[in-house]
């Protein structure tokens, strides 16, 4: 929308496409190591215990069976994800927290051997209570799971800004609310695996299904006491993240111990079983609600509680904890907003990052709570949210910055994409139609440890002979088109067609890049990979100028061709060389205008290989406050859904019929990568809307670990999608870009319990919406 | 996950196969589809010496028709049986549709869902409510078994470990005969029902007197069974909203459901009473239409 673009902004096919689609994408289980061994790890059956003693002999004894390994055989290090809570080990030290804590971790010949010996693995436990709601844990005298967190209290919050009570003063209707979510998992199609191998630089390799090179990289390094250069991490093709995978597992560092001690690859994997067991998926939120509002529907004020079931350790759960708060700021006008959050441990696995980061929840009780004030107010739900939405340039109350924010184009794309006014108030009994807003960050500000790091850096090399380039990047691609994104920016930058460059991504080789997660690859290593592509069109441009003899201003490359502008320009010695230097060749350069490929070999032959370089961090940003640095991003993504639904009475099933979404990206660099996101974020929201939820038994056990039993959306179950871009055009991101990953998903539970509410009047406070929890509301309101 | 290992044996007739079945006893298991046996394995819950591929056994295979006796092969797919035909009653094709996905149904088996035997079948409903009747093949010789009576437990039926399912029998779909079934779970595909029903209604010649009934219910007992009070209410009556509110008011007083992790038994026992009214409404407006088209 706001530039003249050549690439950005196209439908160019995926680079992905081709291998995927022919099945030659290679994943971490199609790349095989000579001499590899199979390595497999003991998890704890009990969900909290001492452990007594642990005896191997057998194991050891087992023929096959290479090495065993446990606590006693690896440096005492703790590591997590935020370095102020170190709070794991990789295997039990003396206690387990969580079916599945890890104890030890066997390499062999082959697999059958290796998990033949984890069963002659002798553990004896001494049973200790098991926790497994908030409520037991925080109970008076329950014990405590981490010796340095009393009372189980991972993390708590307590933010205010403005004053909350003297806005409730003013307020004409205080409206108050509950929710309860359950427990979320993955569900990622690939199961995490690994291939751990020490290489002849003494470098140990791990090649490893990750969204986070560089932080799997980190805390490998610190764990076995590598330097980070004795330490490189590979990512192959990956089937998927969505934040469980945004951080080392204990399968990555225990198979690199097992390599550094059998001087063997070693590759290790996760049964689907043990992917729910590992989980670092979506926490299971309780929130209170209490908004206060003027007569005419001006938002005053929100005091909100929340509590987190975080299972065993505390993983990312203190950004979680924070972001459950924070990302109310916006996209509403709301002055005054007061937070009480609480990260609990259970003797559950521990929960983490997943799509929509801490907020979805939350949003999904502010957005149900705003349409019952719309009700309460006589105000039609748009109209109120139309009243107090942000624009362009607004600051929350939290000091997050809209600096761009097409909130109302969102907000008017939905009404009129989706048909608001002829249905709303008009559809047949037991059809219903709502709507949501909600917005997220475009990366985080700040790296996951204290660090002025860049978060991001790039190489681009240009080809010697000039027919094109390659960008160096440590980005992950995990299926959300970063490559062909990044692709599609350096092509743009430099000046030249897309099939001109080539993505080598993944490696922490190519450099620094923080990975794939808070929705920050496209604007926070675009950025990096557009400075890197304007610094090679600058070497190559200042060359040829010098060699033509005029001001380098004059001259640019476009669509791979280079622009001379006023008056023309002799250039007939450069092609004459080139042609010379290629005689043989069938497509020698011709036509009007010198071309990139003369101009970049030009540059090689004065200069040598060309390579640039690009980085990026943000600005320093957002408020002074405690917990600041979460929520903060250079951007905010906006986005906008009315659902449509039908409810069986009778069953109490809902059926998801229509979904209109629209999302401010900035602008578009991939439309079709912008859809599939809005996409995924419908999928992905409906699941956990009505059918996701991890579920234990009274010991800790997980009852439905398997793709069968727990229920992500089949495209059976997916609705009719329409989805509408929104391009702002955002001034602090590559292009105009911002993100689409996650902000998608924002609204789509809440428009999922509006539009139920709007066809039963049920005011429904737990997801997932199961069929038998909505019979039995509707069961409950008709008594009453 | 790994396959424990295993003998293999691809028999090429029913005669072979059932001595190899003979020599080796409870160390055998007949392979069909595998989408149940192979996830068993992997699961550990079963741990055979020596699997016995069926795919060979041309006995298994094909369906005919002789004096209005329908016979289906035990390796009849679900995408065939989904796909009907003249043979394939439409409420089978029903029940075989919903099973699982396109990948699974290119795979399972009418044999190997009557042999597993869940609860919530989506096989065996509807040929419980058809009045099929099993032919089991074994040592000496074959033995037909009506379906009603069939099932033991879950997982669990007559069938002897040395007995291998040959087909299916049942009558020819006619007019004035017509099936509905219902489906409960959470989503659209994939899914073992938190409640199904298969109702099968055969009408006298005037097109409203029920002249006979079934109504077989799924996931509220330890295996398919059928509502002996619904059949009874039905019998005999003018087919219609009275007459069906009170057989669904029957059937979910004779289903057993219980609580488990996936819904409650007060859930479940409410849904029989819609599903099943909804499935005699859907066999009735079947069994209407197809006496039309002979009409
Ligand atoms: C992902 C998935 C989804 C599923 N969804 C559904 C669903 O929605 N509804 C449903 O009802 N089921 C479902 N199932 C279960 C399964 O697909 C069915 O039960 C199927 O009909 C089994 O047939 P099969 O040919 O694969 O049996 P197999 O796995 O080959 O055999 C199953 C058992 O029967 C025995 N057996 C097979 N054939 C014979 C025979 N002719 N004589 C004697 N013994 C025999 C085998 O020894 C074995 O014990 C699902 C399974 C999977 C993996």
């Amino acid at each position: 929308m706001s530039g003249n673009f050549e690439v950005i902004g196209s439908r160019a096919p995926r680079k992905d496409a081709p291998n995927k689609s022919t099945g030659k994408a290679r994943y971490i289980e199609d790349i095989k190591f000579p001499g590899e061994l199979a390595g497999a790890l003991l998890q704890s059956p009990q969900a909290h215990a001492k452990i007594k003693r642990i005896d191997i002999s057998k194991a050891q004894a087992l023929p096959g069976v290479v090495a065993v390994i446990t606590a006693q055989d690896i440096p005492d290090v703790k590591y997590g994800v935020s370095p102020a809570r170190y709070d794991e080990t990789l295997f039990a030290v003396d206690r387990v927290r969580y079916v599945g804590d890890e104890i030890a971790a066997v390499a062999a010949e082959d697999l059958a051997t290796a998990l033949k010996a984890v069963e002659l693995i002798e553990v004896e436990y001494e049973p200790l209570p098991v926790l497994l709601t908030v409520e037991e844990a925080t109970a008076e005298g329950a014990p405590w799971l981490h010796d340095q967190f009393p009372d189980n209290v991972c993390a708590q919050v307590e933010q205010e800004f403005g004053d909350v009570e003297a806005a409730f003063a003013q307020c004409d209707l205080i409206q108050e609310g509950s929710f309860f979510s359950k427990r979320q998992d993955g569900a990622f199609i690939e199961p995490n695996q690994c291939v751990a191998l020490m290489d002849s630089d003494g470098v140990l390799n791990l090649h490893s299904s990750t969204q986070v090179p560089h932080y799997v990289q980190r805390t490998l390094a610190m764990v076995t006491g590598l330097s980070m250069s004795r330490v490189r991490v590979v990512k192959p093709y990956v089937g998927g993240g969505f934040g469980p995978k945004a951080s080392a597992t204990p399968i990555d560092l225990a198979a690199g111990f097992l390599a550094m001690k059998t001087g063997r690859p070693v590759r290790m994997a996760y049964t689907r079983e043990q992917v729910f067991l590992f989980s670092r998926a979506r926490h299971g939120f309780t929130h209170h609600m209490k908004i206060g509002v003027k007569k005419d529907g001006t938002l005053m004020a929100l005091d909100h509680q929340a509590t987190l079931d975080g299972g065993a350790y505390s993983s990312f759960g203190i950004a979680t904890v924070y972001y459950a708060g924070s990302l109310l700021g916006g996209p509403y006008k709301l002055p005054n907003m007061r937070y009480h959050g609480l990260r609990v441990f259970t003797n559950k696995p521990a929960c983490g990052a997943q799509r929509g980061h801490g907020g979805v929840i939350a949003r999904a009780l502010f957005e149900q709570q705003m349409d019952v004030i719309a009700e309460k107010l006589g105000m039609d739900p748009i109209e109120l949210r139309l009243k107090n939405m942000m624009e362009t340039g607004d600051v929350t109350c939290n000091d997050l910055a809209m600096s761009s924010l097409g909130m109302r184009e969102c907000i008017e794309a939905v009404k009129n994409g989706s048909g608001w006014d002829q249905k709303k108030g008009k559809l047949p009994p037991g059809k219903g139609i709502g709507m949501a807003c909600g917005f997220f960050v475009s990366g985080a500000g700040y790296p996951i440890y204290r660090s002025e790091t860049y978060h991001c850096t790039i190489m681009i090399k240009a080809d010697e002979d000039g027919g094109g380039i390659v960008v160096y990047t440590a980005s992950a691609e995990i299926g959300q088109g970063s490559e062909t994104t990044m692709a599609m920016i350096a092509a743009e930058a430099v000046g030249i067609p897309y099939e001109q460059v080539r993505v080598k991504s993944g490696d922490t080789d190519f450099g620094i890049d923080l990975g794939a997660y808070s929705s920050r690859t496209t604007l926070m290593t675009g950025h990096a990979t557009k400075e890197a592509g304007e610094n090679l069109k600058a070497m190559i441009l200042e060359t040829l100028a010098q060699e033509l003899g005029i001001d380098q201003s004059r001259l640019d490359i476009k669509n791979g061709l280079v622009k001379i502008s006023g008056e023309p320009v002799d250039f007939s010695a450069i092609r004459t060389g080139y042609i010379k230097e290629h005689r043989g060749w069938q497509d020698q350069p011709s036509g009007e205008e010198l071309t990139f490929r003369e101009a970049a070999r030009l540059a090689y032959l004065r200069l040598g290989t060309l390579v640039a370089t690009g980085k990026y961090k943000p600005p320093v940003l957002g408020g002074k406050y405690k917990g600041a640095a979460v929520g903060t991003s250079p951007a905010y993504g906006c986005s906008a859904q009315v659902a449509e639904v039908s409810v069986d009475f009778e069953t109490g099933q809902i059926k998801v019929e229509r979904i209109t979404d629209a999302h401010d990206c900035g602008q578009a660099v991939n439309l079709t990568s912008v859809e599939a996101q809005m996409q995924g974020s419908v999928s992905m929201g409906l699941g956990e809307a009505l059918f996701e939820e991890v579920k234990f038994d009274g010991q800790g056990r997980i009852l439905n670990p398997s793709l069968g039993e727990y229920h992500i959306p089949t495209v059976m179950d997916m609705p009719e999608t329409k989805c509408i871009v929104v391009e702002s055009g955002e001034p602090n991101g590559p292009f105009g870009a911002k993100e689409v990953g996650e902000g998608a998903i924002m609204p789509t539970i809440p428009a999922i319990l509006n539009a139920v509410r709007n066809a039963t009047g049920l005011v429904l406070d737990e997801t997932p919406l199961t069929p038998e929890r909505v019979y039995l509301a509707l069961k409950k309101q008709k008594g009453a | 996950m790994l396959l424990p290992s295993f003998d293999y044996y691809h028999p090429q007739s029913l005669p072979e196969a059932l001595s190899l079945l003979g020599e080796m006893g409870d160390q055998a298991r007949p392979l069909a589809g595998g989408t149940d046996l192979l996830v068993n394995l992997k699961l550990k819950k079963l741990a055979p010496k020596v699997l016995l591929d069926l795919s060979g056994l041309e006995e298994l295979q094909g369906n005919g028709t002789d004096e209005g006796l329908v016979s289906l092969g035990a390796l009849n797919t679900a995408s065939r049986l989904a796909s009907g035909g003249p043979e394939v009653p439409g409420l089978l094709a029903m029940g075989a549709g919903s099973l699982g996905s396109p990948q699974v149904r290119n795979r399972a088996t009418l044999g190997g869902n009557l042999v597993t035997a869940r609860p919530a079948a989506d096989i065996c409903l509807p040929l419980l409510a058809l009045g099929a009747r099993v032919v089991l093949a074994g040592p000496s010789g074959q033995r037909q078994v009506s379906l009603d009576g069939y099932f033991k437990g879950p997982g669990y039926t007559v069938k002897e470990p040395g007995e291998i399912l040959t087909h299916v029998l049942l009558d020819a779909p006619r007019p004035g005969v017509g099936g509905g079934y219902q489906k409960l779970g959470l989503r659209q595909a994939m899914e073992i029902a938190l409640v199904n029903v298969a109702a099968h209604l055969e009408l006298e010649d005037d097109g409203k007197t029920v002249a006979l009934a079934r109504v077989a219910l799924g996931a509220v007992a330890p295996f398919p069974m059928l509502s002996p009070g619904a059949a009874q209410v039905l019998q005999g009556a003018p087919a219609g909203e009275k007459i069906f509110t009170e057989a669904a008011e029957a059937a979910a007083a004779e289903a057993r459901p219980i609580d488990d992790h996936r819904g409650s038994a007060a859930y479940r026992q409410d849904m029989v009473r819609t599903l099943t009214l909804r499935a005699l409404r859907q066999a009735l407006s079947q069994a209407q239409g197809s006496k039309e088209e002979q009409a």
